[in-house]
């Protein structure tokens, strides 16, 4: 069930349930003036054991809006747990319910007591109040429900592109190199490289595959962390041995990192996951070659890993949209570079699940230092 | 024709995918020339006057159907017989592709090296010339 509160409050909602809630109060007024002066008529909105005025009618005073504690108001507190009209000498207390649920009350001020006509017309009129906050429900859970059929329709056919053109590139090397190695045709030498060209395009298609789908898990499930203390030394390490077979000959990877370990509590496996992802972007993104420098470092209370490269870089006013979910920033140096816009999204779900973050700088002189900070074990 | 004297232009920015090509054209006796870009494509295509060229479409700078233009625009490459030969599938750029002149349109995933020699082998024996 959504949250009545957040039915409350919606824009879209608020624009005709804003209108019902005004009307009824200020009927509420009228039918219980009882013949004589028009009684003030409050709207309550309950969230979790506190209440809000959110109308009232013209004759009330609109200043004393709460909040009100249900537990220091035994009056309202009754009402909310009987379900029940209360009345007492100087007020009545009507319950608003919305998909079974207490949502709200109606209170109506004034002394003397109702008679049973206008306890009728009020109850009906809490009825009313009730459904119309119902359809607000109904209206925000289908808003909901729509944004994310809309997100996940946008992902399927982004999954449809990146199938259609980036996980071919690798097949088409794989399929190539092995049809070659199965008619025989290539000297001994041209074999191993063979071979290990349809390793490292292997490792591009799972790298691929998994990216895909852990962002579907993330917006499906959310991402469940394993974590464990883990050396984040280690983990730059493992990254860096990943990422051996696809460093041509142009780019170097270089480490910078202290001799002792440094502590972290880390889902092991996505954290590598996600230095081989900066790693990849360094390397694709520094065309002309150059060093890749890879740095762990740490300050007493956060651990930090830097991943440098002397590439085109990036628009630092467009940087931001990076690390959105296919946030791909497409420029006519770029725009030949393969990618699925989901690696830097998935870094920067992984850092923050870790309690940290990922931010990008120019590195001076030109190209891109990603810095992704977690707390220290 | 002898196949010694067939020499052909892969204009490829893919490394791994421009490497391997070439070394099954070298081995069926072509000639290969390799450019990394759209513009190093248009400048060995004259260069080089290549009897045959390999087209990929996502490229740095120009993209494979300006370069396919321009191609098509200079008298010394008007004739030269392209081959389109890329990553996407879709009909639309295939059809555009046709229609800029492309003798065909091959996708990589789906062409095997022994393939990609063999479309050479048909395009460079006698026949005529692709109206433009």
């Amino acid at each position: 069930m959504p949250d009545p509160a957040s039915a409350w409050d919606d824009p879209v909602a608020t624009d005709a349930t804003g209108r019902l809630f005004r009307e009824s109060v200020n009927l509420a007024s009228r039918v219980a003036s009882g013949g004589g002066s028009r009684r003030d008529v409050w709207l309550l909105q309950l969230r979790s054991d506190v209440l809000t005025c959110i109308a009232a009618s013209d004759t009330a005073a609109i200043d004393d809006r709460g909040p009100y504690r249900v537990s220091e108001h035994p009056r309202f507190d009754q009402a909310i747990t009987s379900g029940e009209i209360v009345e007492g000498d100087s007020q009545a207390v009507l319950p608003v319910r919305a998909q079974g649920t207490v949502v709200g009350l109606l209170v109506v001020g004034g002394t003397g007591g109702l008679d049973i006509e206008e306890r009728d017309t009020l109850t009906a009129l809490a009825t009313i109040v009730g459904l119309g906050i119902s359809q607000a429900m109904t209206v925000d859970e289908l808003l909901q429900e729509t944004e994310r059929s809309r997100r996940l329709e946008r992902l399927k056919s982004e999954f449809l592109n990146i199938a259609a053109h980036e996980l071919r590139s690798p097949l088409g090397i794989i399929r190539g190199y092995s049809s070659m190695l199965s008619e025989g045709m290539l000297p001994e030498r041209e074999r191993l490289v063979a071979l290990s060209r349809i390793a490292e395009k292997a490792e591009e298609m799972a790298r691929l595959i998994s990216d895909m789908l852990e962002t579907a898990r993330l917006e499906t499930l959310g991402l469940e962390m394993e974590l464990e203390p883990v050396d984040l030394v280690e983990v730059i390490d493992d990254a860096m041995e990943a990422m051996r077979p696809v460093v041509g000959a142009n780019h170097r990877l270089v480490l910078s990192a202290p001799r002792e370990p440094i502590a972290v509590v880390a889902d092991r496996a996505r954290l590598t996951t996600m230095l081989t992802n900066l790693i990849d972007n360094a390397i694709k993104y520094s065309p002309a070659g150059g060093a890749i420098e890879i740095v762990g470092e740490h300050d007493g209370r956060v651990a930090s890993v830097l991943v440098r490269d002397h590439g085109i870089g990036i628009n630092a006013e467009q940087a931001h949209l990076l690390f959105t979910r296919f946030g791909r920033l497409v420029t006519p140096e770029t725009s030949h570079i393969r990618g699925t816009g989901l690696g830097l999204y998935l870094a920067r779900e992984t850092a923050r699940l870790h309690g940290g973050d990922i931010a990008v700088t120019p590195t001076p002189g030109g190209g891109s230092t990603f810095t992704v900070v977690v707390p220290l074990a | 024709m002898l196949e010694e004297d067939v020499k052909v232009l892969l204009i490829e920015d893919d490394v791994a995918a421009a490497e391997m090509y070439r070394l099954r054209l070298v081995a069926d006796g072509y000639s290969v020339v390799i450019a990394q870009d759209g513009g190093e494509g248009l400048r060995l295509a004259t260069e080089e006057a290549p009897d045959f060229i390999y087209l990929d479409l996502r490229l740095p700078g120009l993209d494979g159907f300006e370069v396919l233009e321009r191609l098509r625009a200079t008298p010394e490459t008007m004739h030269v017989p392209v081959i389109i030969l890329t990553n996407y599938g879709e009909p639309e750029l295939r059809e555009r592709g046709m229609k800029l002149g492309a003798l065909e349109f091959l996708v990589k995933a789906d062409t095997t090296p022994a393939q990609l020699s063999a479309s050479v082998e048909r395009s460079v024996a006698p026949r005529p010339l692709p109206s433009t």
